[in-house]
């Protein structure tokens, strides 16, 4: 269920921390330097970021899902802005304008610019990593374990679900055709896997039990822990930026 | 040495009126292989989690006597630090999975994890698991990809790498397939001649009887018997408990060949062949 994409490239060796700074940064920055420019440079960074770590294409249908939000965006802002003033030009009695044009333009620049840092971090880092990142920096190992676990068990949950729905099936329950038949099917179904799944759930509590789950000692990891060369550099590279944009919009 | 002892341990269910572990006492040394046999709700799987303390400890209900695991008293003791010293393998081997590793050695590392295991020692600690269960052509495989049998043996050997003095199997091979339950038998016998001590709930009786040194009998949560299988299983009120004996005892009391100078029935196969060539000469 990950979208992690495995490449050897220079966005992959960063480490998952310096990626949240990143996300924080994108996030921050644009919006609290609200001009345009900002926002498209910010956005080029991104986008170069993606490339430089060979997944842009996979963040492809994931901006395109965003593009189709943004778009609605566009539409109404250069029609309805309330600083509308220029006329671009007329569709009948409706006009479309500049000022809301370029408005929405760096809405979903800023936009389009966080979903970028999100993919950065998601197609470029492996959840257990990130997981296992944010548990060194002192995250509850049962929240990282939560977090973790629900990439892997959802898909199962969802085989569950399909392996009863055969059962059901072969014992002559109808669960396809129109709407109110799959409606009618699906309740019967539910019953089975939320009682399978407590039981199961029931039973890895067990398992994680006899494992150490709630031992109270300093955990150790397998893996050593990721670090880049540049991890602190970069890091304190993104708070300073953060902190010049601030200072810069007080003064201004 | 005494590496299991257990002293009138009783133990119902919250909400039953009925005990689940009646007054059981036993002494178990330390590798030894122990099969425990009954039929369905005859304590078996409750004892097992007594073993480890899940009983009482995650299952509460009323809970009497006591039960010592390697010098430690299981009641008054943490499931953590007992499963230091007593690992469990459960029925069921997808249940086992924790569901937050991407593969077969982050798996088994999980438990190590937890218990503070410097990394080092955690990489040779996993590394004898995966061979000693067969297990390192998997290690780069995601555990829900594995089959039955395999994942199964992935559970045991996350509970080896841990280094438990004692494992206890709560009927690990009965969602598998013959193949499946040859592959974890195998990988029993293997941890059971490194001289770990062995509890294995079981209803496969030719396979208690071929692997076990002692096999302990529950009914209805009493103890009905505890020695070598050749003499439990040369029982005439087995019926009575619900449990079948070995095809081979079965056969051979048919025969009437009994163990050389002994007044029992053959339990396994090697033994059974004996008794039938002996009684022919």
């Amino acid at each position: 269920m990950s979208l992690y994409v495995n490449r050897h490239s220079l966005v992959h060796s960063v480490d998952p921390i310096t990626k949240l700074y990143y996300i924080g940064a994108a996030i921050v920055v644009p919006f609290i330097a609200p001009s345009f420019h900002a926002a498209w440079v910010c956005l080029l960074l991104s986008v170069s970021l993606l490339l430089i770590a060979r997944v842009f294409h996979r963040a492809m249908p994931i901006l395109g899902f965003v593009a189709f939000v943004l778009a609605t965006v566009i539409v109404i802002q250069s029609l309805f802005h309330p600083g509308n003033a220029t006329a671009w030009f007329h569709i009948g009695s409706i006009g479309v304008y500049q000022e809301g044009f370029w408005y929405a333009l760096g809405i979903c620049f800023r936009a389009t610019n966080i979903v970028c840092a999100f993919s950065i971090l998601v197609l470029t880092t492996k959840p257990s990593d990130l997981v296992e990142a944010l548990v060194r920096k002192g995250l509850s190992p049962r929240i990282g374990y939560v977090l973790s676990s629900v990439f892997q068990i959802i898909p199962q949950m969802v085989a569950t679900m399909g392996t009863i729905t055969d059962a059901q099936r072969s014992r002559g329950m109808e669960t396809e055709g129109n709407l109110l038949v799959r409606i009618r099917a699906f309740f019967p179904l539910l019953g089975p896997v939320v009682l399978s799944s407590l039981l199961n759930t029931k039973e890895r509590a067990l398992a994680l039990q006899v494992r150490g789950f709630n031992a109270t000692g300093e955990k150790t990891f397998l893996h050593e822990q990721q670090t880049y060369q540049y991890s602190a550099v970069l890091q304190w590279g993104l708070i300073g930026v953060v902190i010049i944009v601030v200072i810069w919009r007080i003064l201004s | 040495m005494k590496t299991i002892v257990v002293e009138q341990l009783k133990y119902r269910y919250p909400l039953t009126q009925t005990l689940a572990l009646n007054e059981l006492s036993f002494e178990v040394e330390e590798g030894e292989f122990i099969g425990i046999v009954g039929k369905n709700l005859a304590g078996k799987s409750t004892l097992c989690q007594a073993l480890i303390g899940l009983v009482p400890h995650f299952y509460h209900g009323g809970y009497g006597g006591r039960v010592i695991v390697d010098g430690l008293e299981v009641g008054k003791s943490q499931v953590d630090e007992i499963s230091k010293k007593v690992g469990i393998v459960f029925q069921n081997p997808f249940t086992q999975v924790t569901g937050s590793k991407l593969t077969v050695y982050e798996e088994i590392a999980f438990g190590l994890e937890n218990l503070g295991v410097p990394r080092a020692e955690m990489i040779d600690r996993i590394d004898h698991a995966l061979d000693l269960l067969q297990m390192l052509p998997f290690k780069d495989r995601a555990p829900f990809d594995l089959s039955g049998g395999q994942m199964q043996r992935m559970a045991i050997a996350s509970i080896i790498a841990m280094r438990p003095k004692i494992i206890v199997l709560d009927e690990p091979t009965s969602q598998l397939d013959p193949q499946g339950s040859e592959e974890v038998f195998r990988a029993i016998q293997s941890l059971s001649r490194e001289g770990m001590t062995v509890i294995m709930a079981e209803h496969k009786m030719e396979k208690v009887a071929q692997y076990a040194d002692r096999v302990l009998l529950l009914h209805e949560g009493r103890l009905i018997d505890f020695d070598r299988p050749e003499k439990v299983f040369s029982r005439d009120d087995l019926d009575q408990y619900g449990i079948a004996a070995p095809v081979y005892t079965e056969v051979c009391k048919a025969l009437d060949a009994k163990i050389a100078g002994e007044p029992y029935y053959p339990a396994t196969l090697d033994e059974a062949c004996k008794a039938l060539v002996m009684r022919r000469e």
